[in-house]
């Protein structure tokens, strides 16, 4: 793996993204909709219209709105909001760290809990505790995010009441240090959970394949008549190649997350980029939609390279140059 | 466990239930802590629909800012539930010159959270390069016909007006021309300025923290101009988008006041017993709103009025209130919504009321034959071949898809078919106003305080055109354009209740539109709280005994 490879996947994220955004802004433009009704409400004459409509340049044609906007991301300006008045950059950066904390923990939580349960069927294989666990992860699988969610809701946090129903933190507590780290820690099990089903879900299937594949191999038979111990031979040498099927998704599972982020933060109330990213689209507030759009993509793209990344370091047989 | 046991347990457990129910209700009165004035002090934690995105109500209309921002700030009056003006920010005024010059005297003392006065300034100010540049109606209304505002001193400020203009008094509350200060925003850009995300106002709480798509923590203030106001210590607004999880909030206890109740949850939360409610017809996106169906007028179908009028007698309006509404609403009675009292003429002769047979008789006269139970055709209809079924689409919300359906189910009786078309909020204003691409659609009018705010947009010829929720039927008649001049400019309450009725029986001959149902909003609040007002700043004298 050289440092050219990295710099020239690198580069192929210019071509990319801009491409993105192209489709992202002609869709967003060329779809029906004006963006002045968020703007001016709906009491206005005419004139007033005119006017909104000319201070945020809407009454310019089409190719004359994108050269401005492609030019002022060039420079580094995502724009200004239409509803808001405030810069795109940051609105998106205050949204940021709850999106960030939300798919982190349920990537996290979906690929521990999923290779645990992968290894726990795999080494059970059609007996009933394999057949039990893959059933409901199928189940799992196939469920939709909003009413996993909605289920959780209602057994976890209405009839059980161990968790609080929406939000990032408890309305009445003003809370600062670990107690607030806590509090967002408890608001976070539920979305994180309802996030992160469908992926526990893909990821244990594709473990479980991958390391029975793997322990029908010579080299497990070989490991195994030379006396090494089962759980050495499960855990450090099959698993580690049976990891390479899990980390080839890695990077289309953060495209997943991102999008379920999307249905789980306005479910749970969760004040992150998918709630903004609503908000923006029912506005026709083509700024926000495009910096998120930009956003996403890059991040899709930069996981998709540290995907490629980890396989060569996992399987030393592949080589990049 | 055997049959005879369960018996008596259940029977147990129905007595229970029954002198549960039999005791008296606690009172306002019982509680001891009642007698003392309302509880001081606490926390009321509030769910809310959307992030305001911004917070100057003055350059918006949007419900989203205004709902999350006039507790901060206060207009020169206040509305009272019946929409009596009285004092806030002006302590007393003077109409002159028959209602061309009104002068109000501004309340001494009056300090904005920053420390700084309050004075004419900032009125004119506000006015000036706010209001009546960027607030839609007061823009639209107020804009339309003042001449200026002077200050002759720092504590008067008037307006005058080209001729009489009547219904100012009504426009001066928080939501229609809030009052910003003048030493934060002059000289800038007014949409840009940082202020609006932290505001400083007068109003009875100030900002303390704006957490985006999350939060808004509110403070009492201190020093605010009406005495003992407000009671609470702290408002907190958590931003619930769906209406569902609002409900659950409120149920769960992690809030305790919702702006509104969908229909559906509602039998549920009454028979709880855990909340109460206000109903009322003002909300912070418009008050006195009115479900309107309107024609597109320049389609030939709907040129002929009794058609129209078939279309109407053919809704039972009742089932729209039931059904759609869950009773969070009435029958509209007149084309004025029944929140505006002194304009609201009910039991017009000639507004449509249910009556299936009408309606297929008024169809049958109009040319539109009917075969069985089949769709209509024509025969002899003006401008329509003969044979053309009569089928029209009907353009709305995806959110008032309930009403379509009902709609179409109830025209389908008489022999009419209708094809829906949902399109989201920006779509339809597209297509409807300035596309003109549609034959009937369903909108909710929103009246607001006086006819000159949310009607007359409706009827006059001048606002046919790319205005979203403008004249949607595209209704040309200069008698009415000339009525609601006269009204604008006529001072004297009886007769402009009289140019009203005139103005409304002249819409009911002529049918442009259909006024379906009044809505109506449960503000529902744990019974932990109490002395909510249903507009403004909601939570000024409200107080939680917790």
């Amino acid at each position: 793996m050289t440092r050219r490879y990295v710099l020239r996947r690198v580069l192929q994220l210019l071509p990319t993204t801009a491409v993105i955004l192209l489709v992202g802004f002609l869709l967003i433009h060329l779809a029906p909709g004006d963006p002045v009704l968020a703007l001016a409400g709906e009491n206005g004459d005419a004139e007033y219209y005119a006017f909104v409509r000319e201070k945020f340049g809407l009454d310019e044609s089409l190719p004359r709105q994108l050269a401005v906007y492609a030019g002022n991301v060039l420079s580094g300006d995502l724009g200004t909001s239409y509803v808001q008045g405030r810069p795109v950059a940051q609105i998106i950066a205050e949204r940021l760290p709850a999106t960030l904390l939300l798919t982190g923990t349920a990537l996290l939580l979906s690929t521990v809990v999923g290779v645990a349960v992968g290894v726990f069927t795999a080494t059970r294989r059609r007996r009933w505790p394999d057949v039990t666990v893959t059933l409901a992860t199928l189940a799992m699988y196939a469920a939709p995010v909003f009413l996993v969610g909605q289920l959780a809701i209602l057994l976890l946090a209405l009839r059980a009441g161990w968790f609080p129903v929406q939000g990032m933190t408890d309305a009445r507590s003003s809370a600062t240090g670990v107690a607030r780290a806590l509090d967002v820690g408890h608001h976070l099990v539920l979305p994180a959970l309802a996030l992160a089903s469908q992926e526990v879900a893909a990821v244990a299937r594709l473990a479980r394949v991958g390391l029975l594949d793997e322990l029908a191999r010579d080299h497990i038979r070989t490991a195994r008549a030379k006396g090494v111990g089962e759980r050495s031979v499960v855990l450090r040498h099959a698993l580690r190649r049976a990891m390479l099927p899990v980390v080839t998704v890695l990077g289309g599972r953060v495209g997943h997350l991102v999008a379920g982020a999307v249905v789980v933060e306005v479910v749970f109330g969760w004040p992150g980029l998918g709630r903004l990213l609503v908000t923006a689209m029912q506005a026709r507030d083509a700024p926000i939609v495009l910096g998120v759009f930009l956003l996403v993509a890059v991040t899709v793209v930069m996981a998709n390279l540290l995907t490629d990344l980890v396989y060569a370091w996992l399987d030393p047989r592949v080589r990049y140059g | 466990m055997p049959a005879r046991r369960l018996v008596v347990l259940v029977a147990a457990a129905v007595l229970l239930a029954g002198c549960a129910s039999s005791d008296p209700e606690p009172r306002a009165g019982d509680d001891p802590t009642a007698s003392s004035g309302p509880t001081r002090g606490g926390t009321l934690s509030v769910a809310i629909d959307s992030d305001p995105g911004q917070l100057n109500p003055a350059i918006t209309t949007s419900g989203g800012t205004h709902t999350a921002s006039e507790l901060v700030y206060n207009g020169l009056v206040e509305l009272t539930p019946d929409l009596e003006p009285v004092p806030e920010l002006a302590e007393s005024w003077e109409v002159l010159e028959d209602g061309a010059l009104y002068r109000f005297d501004l309340r001494d003392g009056v300090t904005w959270h920053d420390g700084m006065p309050f004075t004419s300034a900032d009125v004119k100010f506000t006015f000036e390069e706010m209001l009546l540049q960027l607030h839609s109606r007061t823009k639209a209304s107020v804009g339309a016909a003042l001449e200026s505002i002077t200050t002759p001193d720092a504590d008067t400020v008037e307006f005058r007006f080209s001729r009489p203009y009547a219904p100012l008094l009504l426009q001066l509350d928080v939501t229609e021309a809030p009052i910003l200060p003048k030493h934060l925003y002059e000289g800038t850009d007014v949409q840009k300025n940082p202020v609006n995300s932290k505001p400083i106002g007068t109003g009875p709480f100030t900002l303390e923290s704006y957490t985006p798509d999350s939060e808004l923590r509110f403070a009492a203030n201190e020093d605010y101009f009406k005495p003992d106001l407000p009671y609470l210590d702290e408002v907190v607004m958590r931003i619930i988008p769906d209406k569902g999880n609002q409900v659950v909030a409120l149920e769960a206890g992690e809030v305790d006041f919702l702006f509104g109740t969908p229909g559906p949850d509602l039998p549920r939360l009454k028979e709880s017993g855990d909340v109460e409610f206000l109903t009322t017809q003002r909300n912070p996106g418009g008050s006195n709103c009115i479900m309107t169906v309107s024609f597109n007028l320049d389609k030939p179908i709907f040129q002929d009025v009794r058609v129209r009028r078939a279309v109407g007698s053919a809704l039972d309006r009742e089932q729209f209130v039931e059904r759609v509404l869950f009773g969070q609403g009435k029958v509209a009675e007149a084309p004025i919504s029944s929140g505006i009292g002194f304009a609201h003429v009910p039991g017009l002769a000639g507004l449509p009321t249910f009556d299936r047979a009408a309606a297929e008789m008024l169809l049958d006269e109009a040319g539109w034959q009917r075969d069985g139970d089949a769709t209509r055709t024509a025969l002899g209809v003006a401008g329509v071949p003969d044979g053309t079924p009569l089928a029209f689409g009907f353009t709305h919300f995806p959110t008032f898809a309930p009403y379509a359906q009902l709609l179409r189910a109830q025209l389908a009786e008489v022999g009419v078919d209708v094809t829906l078309t949902p399109l989201e909020p920006p779509v339809f204003a597209d297509t409807v106003f300035t596309a003109r691409d549609f034959d009937t659609n369903i909108i909710s009018y929103c009246n607001g305080a006086d006819p000159e705010i949310g009607v007359k947009r409706m009827y006059v010829t001048s606002n046919i055109g790319p205005v979203p929720f403008s004249n949607s039927s595209a209704y040309r008649n200069a008698e009415v354009d000339e009525l609601f001049e006269q009204a604008r400019t006529t001072v004297d309450e009886k007769a402009r209740t009289a140019t009203y009725r005139e103005l409304q029986e002249r819409l009911v001959e002529d049918l442009p539109y259909l006024w379906i149902v009044e809505t109506e909003a449960n503000r529902a609040f744990t019974t932990q709280c109490s002395g909510f007002s249903a507009a403004g700043h909601f939570a000024e004298t409200a107080s939680c005994s917790r």
